[in-house]
Parts: structure tokens; sequence; C-alpha cells
């Protein structure tokens, strides 16, 4: 038997094993069954609970005739200006909020952390409590604001919900009030990741207070400061409860954003195909996003 | 002589005034420390002090202008707590319904989201990533927008106003986020670790339950707090898939006090007031393993 | 949702004691099967007992079961519009809103239910019976969809201290349309005189929630003499130059009300809770509100507010500008049994034993009467002719003896849709903010309405 033929009897046996291997990434058989089975509970609801309805949503909202009669709708277009708003002001305002604070908080001593403490209630408490009793509090007439800001400046507060932009400034307020301080937490934890040697190393050479922000923390947060302002447009974009509670959408339907547009012409004017071509419509704004957001999660492992 | 005195007086005026201007900059720091600290209490509490403040009230108070208890009364409490008013009449029984809701949303939010990650990220199950990716497109469809399709499927599993609805929804979008934690915080368990244990004979459940698992508990609170709060907080979908009385969770009945003829503020708040506690509770109880699990090689750039 | 359970049949005497059990010819000789029903939840806690009440008698009448959730109003509008969306439906529903009778019935989703309305056709009031029939756009015919409960009205309500306050008496209201909301007017600036910073004159509901501000514009619009908005064979006719007057009349003076500080400035965001809370806070001296609510939500804890200082103006609704009666459009809750349920046979036999005079009386009156009855001859129970209550002669009385008219869906259910999407609603609150004339706002309405009215064609 010379070498060549036993090459031959060989290649193919070869071949095959280099195949299964490529196929199940090194695992041998009985681990790879394992690793399989660890898999499947999360890729059955995936499929069961968020393809399924994702495809039954698209079929559903695929007429081009409900587009026509979306954008007919005279409340669409103020409604696509205030998700834009939204988004805009939620996510950027309290990113950078997030971003100041999560630097603050890392101030050492007690009353820091009791500090941290009070903050974070916001995000504990739940969202329905919180935004019915804010929905409250603007009150013209008896709310909570208006009481304190007659009796400590005798000053009329006016209707805060009256106004369209009052009323729009109103849930975004809302929405930073309960999540700064979550973001403040994940941007905490990522400055807290930062080797102490560099931390330390840049106050050595006096890089502190907005020197050291500027030139040590941010570029070391970017990447995460990024991740986290995708992150959370695509949340807002999908957010019922803070326009729902706080101001209902009102004065006249003015401060609708697509989430609860497609809710309101689903139940409300009974269209449920209406409503979710509401939603949809928002759907040229978040597949770039989440293609970048995917993007940047990959290169984020790429670097470690 | 003199001048060296002179020159020492010199150098030691010039010593205290740097050091009062250091203590003029630590008395503005604690100043503005102070001030900001304030100021984010106030912010912080203001909304939870209105809550408070309502569910104090007697009933006939609430439309009044004071901003302090004038006459303070406990009966909203005491009405929610005895399921007083007729509204809450199945109060106690929809606050199960949310406790079993949190508990098994965060139960299976943990158990899939470990076990995927661990497969894909620990034993490099190949083409691991395209779940994972897959995985983050749960995000890309507003829950909102899903929720009428929702409805359909659920009636066709034959889950119709069965709390596992909501508990399948809720995993379904509280697991992306878990595999997404457990991936980032799992670089940082060197992978010899399975491997000594792999060479020892352990099979995979064995160095999931005995290894990982163990490794991973700080992440494991942390993204089993979210995944509570995330199910606590929860409203669009508990409100559409829950429709008696008796499945529905706390906030579909707080909310059916803002379509009535007359909705009794106060019980309102201290409905509200009760049903923050739980999360409030567990947040404050596991915040330090928490925060451990966001930090340690958790969540870098 | 409905699944079936056999049980053995149950014959024989009927249980004594709390209930007023009757005979019921109408059993199945079958076995005794299941329907599953949704209700509307009530305001107060009496309408479910009363809603009960009927379920029970009847199951022990016939042996059925029925599966009743009753659910909390708005959630259950939405629950209705999913399940028809999604085909799986219960047996029997309550028309939550209204206007889903024609709605769905011109998609063909219901059964129809002449024979069971036949059953006590001479009955019912002529109002009813129109409310209680649709278009069906795939039959191409009309037909009996529902089975009518019971009715609301929308009187006008009235604190008879803030009244007094000013230094009026009840008696002094004027019986025409404008006067008599001018009076209110009168009311809000003697009392601001006399330094009542927080007290409004009018409780306009203009706002784009819920159902209020359009039984608000309609019944101004009515009062005008634009009655013939659309006429009984569905055409619009907003062309009509009297239609046209009366909504601008209508839009001018609820906007212009508003604008001129006679309307709670909080108004413009309520929702259907908000302005019975309002009342209740005293927050304005009238509202224009549809059922007793108002009244029977206080009855429990404030019966000297019930008895003495709530009036309403059922009788002693104001008549037009020239003196005439305005009819008043009243809503129908209807029962509907939708296609796809289980169970048509049980649900059919229940709804035919619920409109018997005797059981439907019996619903509306131990809902302590905020709803009407269907049938003019229950107008005339002891109950409803009650000398010692304030209110449930004159709700009656414009409710159900009085002119009456089916609300205008029912002629054309396009104006469903204008409902829903509070088209009308617009005018009133562009004139009261923005101050846009009322011509303009109005005209602006009247396009929408017609885009909407045009994609309702009868094919």
């Amino acid at each position: 038997m010379d070498s060549a033929s036993v090459a031959d009897v060989a290649r193919p046996a070869i071949r095959w094993r280099t195949l299964s291997r490529s196929l199940r990434g090194g695992l041998k058989g009985g681990e790879y069954a394992w690793a399989v089975a660890f898999v499947v509970p999360y890729v059955a609801v995936f499929l069961a609970f968020v393809a399924y309805p994702v495809v039954y949503g698209l079929w559903m909202g695929s007429e081009a005739s409900l587009y026509r009669e979306l954008f007919a709708d005279p409340i669409y277009q103020s409604t696509v200006v205030n998700t834009v708003l939204y988004l805009a002001l939620g996510v950027n305002v309290k990113m950078f909020l997030a971003l100041l604070l999560s630097g603050f908080f890392m101030r050492p001593g007690w009353w820091m952390k009791a500090l941290l403490l009070i903050f974070v209630l916001p995000w504990a408490v739940p969202q329905i409590s919180t935004f019915i009793s804010i929905h409250w509090m603007l009150n013209g007439e008896w709310g909570f604001l208006n009481n304190v800001l007659y009796t400590l400046f005798h000053v009329e507060g006016p209707h805060w919900l009256n106004d369209r932009w009052m009323a729009l400034g109103a849930v975004i307020v809302s929405h930073i009030w309960k999540w700064t301080p979550f973001w403040t937490l994940i941007l905490l934890a990522g400055r807290m990741a930062i080797p102490l040697e560099i931390r330390d190393t840049a106050k050595v050479d006096g890089a502190t207070g907005v020197r050291g922000f500027v030139y040590i923390t941010v570029p070391l947060l970017a990447n995460l400061y990024l991740i986290c302002t995708l992150l959370s447009t695509i949340f807002l974009l999908g957010d019922f409860n803070a326009v729902n509670f706080v101001s209902g959408g009102g004065p006249a339907n003015t401060t609708h954003v697509l989430a609860t547009l497609g809710i309101r012409n689903a139940f409300e004017i009974a269209q449920p195909r209406l409503g979710v071509a509401a939603v949809m419509s928002a759907l040229p704004l978040v597949i770039p996003l989440v293609i970048v957001l995917m993007r940047k999660l990959r290169t984020a492992e790429v670097q470690l | 002589m003199s001048t060296i005195t002179a020159e020492a007086r010199l150098a030691a005026r010039a010593v205290s005034r740097a050091h009062s201007s250091v203590r003029l900059r630590r008395y503005l720091n604690t100043a503005g420390t102070l001030v900001l600290s304030l100021v984010l209490i106030v912010w912080t509490i203001a909304p939870i002090y209105n809550m408070v403040l309502i569910s104090l009230e007697p009933e006939g108070d609430v439309f009044t202008d004071h901003i302090w208890p004038r006459v303070p009364s406990v009966e909203s409490f005491w009405g929610v707590l005895t399921q007083g008013h007729w509204y809450l009449e199945h109060f106690w029984r929809q606050f199960a319904n949310s406790l079993y809701i949190g508990a098994m949303v965060t139960f299976f939010a943990l158990l899939f989201g470990s076990l995927t990650s661990f497969a894909i990220g620990r034993m490099r199950l190949r083409h691991g990533w395209l779940v994972s990716n897959a995985a983050l497109l749960t995000y890309v469809i507003p829950a909102s927008f899903l929720a009428i399709p929702f409805y359909r499927i659920m009636q066709n599993y034959g889950l119709g106003n069965n709390p596992w609805s909501v508990i399948s929804a809720l995993v379904a979008f509280a697991t992306p986020y878990a595999i997404f934690v457990f991936q980032e915080y799992g670089r940082s368990i060197p992978i010899e670790v399975d491997e000594s244990a792999r060479i020892d004979g352990a099979s995979p459940p064995q160095i999931y339950l005995r290894i990982y698992l163990p490794l991973m508990a700080p992440a494991l609170v942390a993204v089993g707090t979210y995944a509570l709060l995330l199910a606590w907080n929860e409203y669009l979908y508990q409100f559409l898939l829950l429709s008696s009385k008796s499945s529905m969770t706390v906030p579909v009945a707080l909310a059916q006090f803002l379509s009535s003829d007359q909705s009794p503020w106060n019980y309102m708040m201290a409905t509200a007031i009760i049903y923050a506690l739980p999360p409030v509770a567990i947040y404050y109880a596991f915040r330090r393993r928490m925060t451990a699990g966001l930090t340690v090689g958790g969540v870098k750039g | 949702m409905a699944y079936l359970s056999r049980r053995s049949v149950l014959r024989g005497s009927v249980a004594l004691g709390a209930s007023r059990v009757l005979a019921f010819p109408h059993v199945a000789k079958a076995a005794a099967t299941t329907a599953s029903m949704w209700f509307a939840q009530g305001f107060v806690q009496d309408e479910d007992v009363s809603l009960r009440k009927a379920v029970a008698d009847y199951e022990k009448a016939s042996g059925n079961k029925i599966e009743l959730s009753i659910i909390p109003f708005a959630p259950e509008r939405q629950k209705i519009i999913s399940a028809i969306t999604s085909g799986v439906v219960p047996d029997i529903i309550d028309s939550n809103p209204t206007e889903i009778l024609q709605i769905y019935a011109w998609q063909d989703r219901w059964i129809d239910v002449s024979d069971v309305v036949e059953t006590q056709k001479a009955q019912f009031s002529e109002t009813a019976l129109q409310a209680a029939q649709a278009y069906n756009n795939v039959t191409k015919k009309s037909s009996f969809y529902g089975v009518p409960l019971r009715a609301a009205v929308v009187p006008c309500h009235i604190w008879r201290p803030l009244v007094e306050k000013a230094g009026f008496k009840i008696e002094d209201i004027p019986k025409t349309w404008d006067a008599y909301f001018d009076f209110f007017k009168k009311v809000q600036d003697n009392l601001r005189k006399q330094g009542e910073r927080k007290v409004y004159g009018l409780g306009f509901q203009v706002t784009a929630n819920g159902v209020d501000p359009y039984n608000l514009f309609m019944a101004f619009l009515i009062a005008h003499g634009g009655q013939d908005v659309v006429t009984k064979d569905g055409k619009l006719h907003l062309d009509d130059p009297k239609v046209k007057r009366a909504a601008i009349k209508a839009a001018a003076y609820l906007g212009g009300a508003y604008r001129d500080g006679y309307v709670p400035p909080s108004a413009i965001n309520w929702n259907d809770a908000d302005d019975n809370n309002a009342f209740h806070a005293k927050l304005m001296v009238m509202d224009v509100d549809g059922t007793l609510s108002t009244e029977v939500a206080v009855k429990e804890k404030h019966p000297e507010w019930y008895f003495k200082d709530m009036v309403t103006h059922g009788i002693g609704y104001p008549n037009d500008n020239a003196g005439k009666p305005v009819p008043s459009i009243v809503g129908f809750t209807n029962g509907l049994i939708p296609k796809g349920a289980k169970n048509v046979t049980v649900a059919k036999e229940f709804l035919k034993y619920f409109i018997q005079p005797k059981v439907v009386g019996e619903f509306v009156e131990l809902g302590l009467g905020r709803w009407l009855p269907v049938m003019p001859s229950l107008a005339k129970s002891p109950f409803w002719q009650d000398p010692k209550d304030p209110h449930l002669r004159g709700y009656v009385q414009q409710g159900l003896l009085g002119p009456t008219i089916p609300d205008y869906y029912v002629y054309n259910l396009a104006m469903a849709e204008v409902r829903s999407q509070h088209v009308w609603s617009m005018p009133m609150i562009e004139v009261a903010r923005e101050g846009i004339k009322p011509e303009v706002a109005v005209e602006k309405a009247f396009k929408r309405i017609e885009e909407i009215f045009a994609k309702y064609k009868k094919a």
C-alpha cells in the first residue's frame, strides 16, 4: 500500500469528519445533542411567540390601501412629529443625564450610596402607579404641582395637559424621570469596569474633572453609550404607557405617538389593520437602527 | 536671618493660600453636591410623594388644594386590604396573579436565557450567533405592535384569558436581554474552567449546573430582577390578554378605575402603592448583587 | 371561549324566596348546555347584581348554564374588537360601544335575531325597534341583529345649591334652548362676584375623548334644527343649509362658552370619568351627560345629594328657541350573537327569556334606574313613577315617553366611524382653543365626514 492510495482511501473519511465538525463547531456527538437541547427551548419560544406574531402582523399590515388611509388621517402627521420629538429628546436628554449622573455617583461615601438608593426608586416603582400619579399631579385644578406653586409661590400654574406641547413635554419628562436611573446604573457599571490603573494613571497625570471626562471616560464609554442609546431608541419607539397614562393622547388626540395611535386605531375606531399599519410605518426608521446596533454588538465581541 | 524668615513667611503664606483655595474648592464641591442631591431627591420623590399624599386623603378631600395631608386617613389602604370598595373586590386574587406571572417570567427568562447563552457562549455551538442575533430581532418590532396578532395567536394556542399567554409574551421579550447580559458576563469566566471540567468527565448539564450557574450568580440576580420588574411594570399585554376579574392583574384592575364614572383617587393611589411594594423590596434586597452582576466583566464597551 | 359540558336537565319547580322566577315556555327539551356571555361592568354595583340575578334566574328556569364575564366597560370594548377580529367569540355580547351592532352587521358578523325580537315585538318602543336593525352589506338587506335590552338618554344635571347661592331658583331657569344655557353663565358670574374662583357655569365636554362630546354636540345640533343631518334612508345632508346653520351655531356656542371662560379649562382633556368626577366635586353648576350615572353613583354615600341637591332635567329639558320640544337621541344596549358562536340555541333562548317585560324591567330597576327600559309599558311602573324620586320620572319621560329618535348610525353606519373618530369634537375644540371661526371649523369637519361616508356606499 503506497501512501497515495492510503491518502485516497482516507480522504473521503477525512472530508466527512471535517464537514461534520464544521457543522457542529468542534463539539462531539453527545455534547452537540446537549447544546442543541439547551438552545431548543428559547428557539421554540422565539418561533411561537415572536416569529409567528411578526409574520401574522406583517400580513395584517400588508395592504397598500391601509397606508393611504393612514396618511390621510389628520392625526397621523402630528403623531409622527410627536414620535420623532419623543425619541430625539427622550433618548438623548436621558442618556446624557445618565452619563453625567453616573460620574456623580462614582464619588465615595455613604451619602452617595444612600442617594443612589433613593434615585433608583422611579425605576423600581411600576409605571402604572407613577404615571397615573404624574397625570394627577399635573391636573390644572387639583394637581399637586399647581398646589405647590400656589402655596409656596402664589403662582397660578397653567393647565399642564391642556396644551399639546406642554402635554408632550410632560410625557417626555415622565419618561426621563422613569428611565434615567436605569441607564445611570448601566453607565455606572461601565465606568466601574474601566480598569483601576487607567483611572489612577489619569488622576496622576492631572486628567481629572472635565479633562478627565473628555479624554478618558468618554472614549472608553463611547461604545457602551452608543449601544445604550440605540437600545433605548428602539424601546422608546414601542413605548405605550407614558403617553397613555400621562396625557392619554390628549388634548384632542394631539399627543399620540405611533404606538398609542396603533392601539387607538385598532380598538377605539375598531380598525385593527389600520392600527398595525400605524406601527409598521415606523419600520423604515427602526430597521436601520437595529442593523447598526447589531453591528455594534458584534464589534464589541471582537474587541474583547 | 531676617531674609530667611521673610522668605519662610512668604512661603508659608503661599502655602496657606493654596490650602485655602483647596478648601474653597472643597466647600464648593460639597455645596454643589448638596444642591445636586437636593434637586435629585425632590425630582425623584415628587410623584411618589403625590401618590402617598392622595392615598392618605379621606374620600371627599381628594379634590382640594393642600400639599400636606390635613387629616391623614388610612381608610383607603384599609379599603384595599380588606377589598372594601367594590372595584377592589378581587384585589388579593389579582395581586396573586401579578406575583405568579412575575415569578414565572423571571424563572423562565433566567432558565432559557442561561441555557441558551451556555450553549452558544460556552459550548460554542456553531451558528449560535444566529440565535443571539435573531433574539435581538425581538426588539425590532415594538411590543405594542405585536399586541393584536398576539391575541389571535393565543386563542389559537388555547390560551385565551390564561396567565400563561402573558407569561409567554413576557418571556419572549425578556430572554434576549438575558442572553445578551449572560454572554457579556460569561466572557469574564475563562473557558478553561469548562474545559478542565470536561476533561474530568463532566457532562454538559453537570458543567451547566455545577460550574456555570454558580459563577454566573450575580448576573442571574441582575437579570432576574430586571425580568421581574419588566413583568411587574407591564400593562398592555396583561390588559389585552386577561379579561375576567379573577384572571386580571393589578395594573389592569387599576386602569379600570380610570374609566369608571367616579374615580376614587385615594383608593387608586393606595392600590398603586401596595402594588409598588414588592418590586421595590426586591430591588433593595438584591441591589448589591445586581450592580455586581452588571459590573464585573459585565457590560463593557 | 365556550366549551360544552353535559348536565342532566333539571325540570320542576323553581326556587322560592329571593327571586321572582317565572315559568319559562321556551326551554329546550334537549340536554342542558353552556353558553358564554360577556357584559360590560356597570358603574354602580347594583347594575352587576341585577344582571347576575337575571342570569341566575334563567339558569334555574332552564337548566342551562351561562358563563357570565362581567368586564370593565372600556376594556370590554377592546376585547370585543379583538374577539371579532380573531374569530374566537363568546355566544352573547352586549353592544359596547352601541354602534358595533351596525358596524359589524355591515360585515355580516352577527346572527340574525329577528325570531328573538319577534317574541316581544309589540312591547318594544318604535325607536328601540329601529335601533335594533342594521344593514348587512353581504346579504344586501336589513334585518334585526340586536335584541334591545336597555336604553340611555342625555339629560341635563344641575346643582341646586350652586344655583341658589347665585341668588336664583331652579324654577327661574328658562325653557328655551339658548336662554337655558345662558342662565348658567349668569350663575357663574354671580358666584364669581362672591369670590368662588373654582366654579364654572357650564360643564361642556369640549374634548375628543369618550362618548360625551358627541352626545353634547348632537343635542345642540338637533336643538338648532339640524335633525336631518342623516335621514332615515341613510342619506347624508350636509349641504342642507339648515343642517349647516345648526352645526355652526352648535360649534359657536359650545366653543364660545369655553373661550369665554364658562367651561372648566381642563374639560379639553376630559374622558368619560373626568366630567362626572368634576361634577361631583362641584367644579361646574351643570352638565349635559348621558344616563343618571351622576346621581346614582352618589345615592348611597350622599343621599342628600341624590334627593335634594342634584336636579336632572329630563322633564324640564329645554325646548328649542322657538319653543318646540326637542327630540332626544336614545342609545340602546342590544344583546348580540356573533357569528362563530358555539351555542346559538342557548344564546337565543336566553335572550328570549331576558326580554320578557318582567325580567328586563326588573333588570333596569334593580340597577337603580341608571338605564332606561325599552318598553313603554314598563315606564308606568311604580318604580319609575315614584313621586318621591326626583330623577326617574323625568328620565323616563325624556328617554321613552317623549319624542325620541335613534342615533344616526342606525340610519347610516358611517356616522359610527365619525363618532369614534371624534370628528364632531374638532369644531368645538378649534373654536374653543384656537379661536377659529365656527364656519371654517365646521367646513373642515364636514369635509372629513363626507370622506368617511364615502367609504360606506351601499354596493
